[in-house]
């Protein structure tokens, strides 16, 4: 079996594309963060620097690292039920659950490794980069060499390897067995992670105001409550879709679509959902400590502004890279439905129809991600300012916001159509009797 | 059951309602062009019945397809209900298509998400025109399913979607069906159910029914047989038996040799 994966994997490197790039960004992430932790262990390191630099890496490396897990595990959930076509023929042709599940595990363990072990490089690039704008900021002093050692490889191979296997065995195991089990699993895992985000969100009122790790216990809980919701959304999406009246063909199509799909559906929500919360959040969260650093007048305006970029710097890279995991797994997901696409052209849809289709299915996705986020961003927001300032809500408006939203709107609606044009271009005979 | 609905615009159907005139259609480029269809011409009454047989590779399928706008010729024209198609749009031959021809494909192409009734008023839904649920249910009842309207594809036999399928390109009440291989993927009672389906619409209901298929049994059904070798026209057999259909196409391999 094992022979089998490898063989898999190099005759169509292709679709494993989205898995190593999702492996290859979040290693990569993950390495750079914690490499100041290794940086930090050095010799002959001033304990100011050293403080400041573990201090990011656990606070950032560490919600970083949450979020790279989830990011990976939900493309790879993704990659993995389009497959079933295709663990459906092996199980016909006598591979058993286990068989299968260690064909599937295997590749993308051996995916991810391959991701990982190519992300060292830039990580040790973006690493140093990322020391150089501590030292600019004046936190770690001038003298500090960069290093990259045991921490942040263990840490990159570790999280990535699991989130990869873990995930895989997850999805084979749904897609080899029963759907019955699987919806009590869900709903178990889906009250966890809530329920944890809760506790990681009150947590936040044990720090106190000037705390460096503050941002640490909203950031996590906003990451597991959108877990949550993420697991919980098709719930959420079947119930908004009975209430749902769409005139037109292809809105009353996409209805029926989307509520056939919505089990399937809960890896892109999930990567909307991490996108959403942890933009607003981080970003937020960013915007309220600078304003209360300014107004306590307790920095030099300049170092100020050096931390500001620094902060904006670290959170831009994490947003940045939760969006190329909505786009990976959208991008994927639309892919694969190039069969379907072509059933319904066959039946009489012009292209058109069939984009528009596409189109209000990604609009109601979008306003399902972008409110289980909002809800969960807003529940790491309200404690973290609350702590740190005398009020409840920010004080920066909902400009912020309307940019994530708009962001996610655009990113969501732009892979579907332009992943959805590029698979009607094959002619609907060819697109049905590709996969069948 | 199959009542003709006339629409407005509609001056009713021509007497001819499938023409193919010197169609061609060649694949590939330059050294690795192979030639499926070669100058075919052909006329088929309205109310027939038609089997187009011939060995692999003898171009039946691309005939199909380019005579139902699937894939679109190299040069010839052809016309639907006196109507020409012209090679516009994927968005235009579709309008065109959805507006005379209806489908039966070997793999059913019936949407899992949809239930049997919702896949069989698809093709009303996406051309904008008026679902009828009661004559949707006619058909269905017609064809045997009238009981099965809630369920998905993934719950009924082969032989039970080929018939949503059936159901699903008659309620449009297109001027031609064309239908791939009906019963390629088949048990032989299911087969003879959907073969007898077709024929239904063609002698009670007055459709025209083109059918692809390498199956004598299945062609035997048709009112008339036409025959193709090498992407050209090998002949017509009307009034077609199994073993009459049999023998002509182990001899059609013959001619094949014999020409090369």
């Amino acid at each position: 079996m094992f022979v089998l994966a490898m063989r898999s994997i190099r005759q169509r490197p292709g679709r494993f594309l989205a898995t190593l790039l999702a492996a290859f960004l979040g290693a990569a992430i993950i390495m750079t963060f914690n490499s100041l932790h290794d940086t930090a262990a050095q010799h002959g390191i001033d304990s100011v620097s050293a403080e400041t630099l573990s201090t990011s890496a656990s606070v950032v490396g560490g919600y970083g690292t949450l979020l790279v897990f989830f990011a990976v595990a939900s493309t790879l959930t993704v990659n993995v039920r389009q497959r079933s076509r295709e663990l459906e023929t092996l199980r016909c042709s006598g591979a058993t659950p286990a068989q299968l599940k260690r064909m599937v595990v295997g590749e993308a363990v051996a995916v991810a490794l391959l991701g990982a072990i190519l992300a060292i490089g830039p990580a040790m690039l973006g690493g140093r980069a990322l020391l150089g704008v501590f030292q600019d900021s004046g936190q770690v002093a001038r003298s500090v060499d960069y290093s990259f050692g045991p921490f942040a490889l263990q840490s990159g191979l570790g999280i990535t390897l699991l989130a990869a296997a873990g995930a895989a065995f997850l999805a084979v195991r749904r897609a080899t067995r029963g759907q019955r089990q699987q919806g009590r699993a869900r709903t178990f895992f889906a009250y966890v992670a809530l329920v944890a985000g809760v506790v990681s969100v009150t947590a936040t009122f044990g720090f106190s105001a000037t705390d460096a790790a503050l941002m640490a216990a909203p950031a996590y809980g906003a990451i597991l409550l959108s877990v949550g919701l993420a697991l919980l959304a098709p719930r959420f999406l079947k119930g908004l879709l009975d209430r749902l009246q769409l005139t037109g063909a292809s809105g009353w199509l996409a209805v029926r679509n989307l509520r056939e799909r919505t089990d399937q559906l809960a890896g892109i929500l999930m990567s909307l959902i991490l996108f959403t919360a942890v933009s607003t959040a981080t970003l937020y969260m960013q915007a309220v400590e600078g304003d209360a650093v300014k107004a306590s007048g307790l920095t030099k305006s300049v170092d100020a502004k050096n931390l500001e970029t620094l902060n904006f710097t670290v959170v831009g890279i994490i947003v940045v890279f939760v969006c190329v995991m909505l786009v990976n797994s959208l991008y994927a997901a639309t892919t694969y439905r190039a069969r379907e696409f072509g059933g319904q052209r066959l039946a009489g849809a012009t292209p058109g129809q069939v984009l528009r289709t596409v189109g209000a299915e990604t609009a109601i996705l979008t306003v399902t991600g972008v409110l289980s986020g909002t809800v969960a961003a807003l529940a790491g927001i309200v404690p973290f300012t609350m702590v740190r300032t005398d009020s409840v809500l920010p004080h920066q408006g909902l400009g912020i916001w309307l940019a994530v939203v708009a962001v996610a709107a655009t990113v969501t609606l732009g892979t579907s159509l332009v992943t959805a044009r590029r698979v009607l271009r094959t002619p609907a005979v060819e697109a049905v009797a590709l996969a069948a | 059951m199959f009542r003709t609905a006339r629409r407005t615009h509609d001056k009713g159907p021509a007497a001819e309602a499938l023409r193919l005139v010197k169609v061609s259609r060649t694949y590939g480029h330059d050294d690795s062009a192979v030639t499926a269809l070669d100058g075919v011409t052909l006329s088929l009454e309205r109310g027939t019945f038609t089997a187009v047989m011939g060995p692999s590779g003898s171009g039946k399928s691309t005939l199909l397809q380019c005579a139902a706008g699937l894939d679109r010729p190299d040069s010839g024209i052809v016309m639907v209900d006196g109507a020409e198609m012209t090679g516009g749009s994927e968005a235009e031959l579709t309008r065109f298509r959805r507006s005379r021809i209806g489908f039966v494909f070997q793999q059913y192409n019936l949407l899992d998400t949809l239930t049997v009734a919702q896949n069989t008023v698809l093709p009303l839904k996406l051309a904008g025109r008026r679902v009828d649920r009661k004559r949707a249910q006619e058909v269905l009842t017609a064809v045997g399913l009238g009981d099965r309207l809630g369920h998905r594809p993934d719950q009924l036999s082969g032989g039970q979607r080929q018939r949503v399928a059936i159901a699903r390109a008659l309620v449009t009440e297109p001027r031609v069906i064309f239908a791939d291989e009906p019963t390629g993927a088949l048990d032989t009672r299911s087969a003879r159910g959907v073969l007898l389906l077709l024929q239904e619409a063609v002698r009670v209901h007055g459709r025209t029914v083109v059918m692809v298929t390498h199956d004598p049994v299945a062609a035997s059904y048709a009112d008339s047989v036409l025959f193709l070798a090498d992407g050209r026209l090998a002949g017509r057999m009307h009034a077609p038996t199994v073993d009459a259909v049999a023998e002509r196409l182990a001899h059609l391999g013959d001619d094949v040799t014999v020409g090369v």
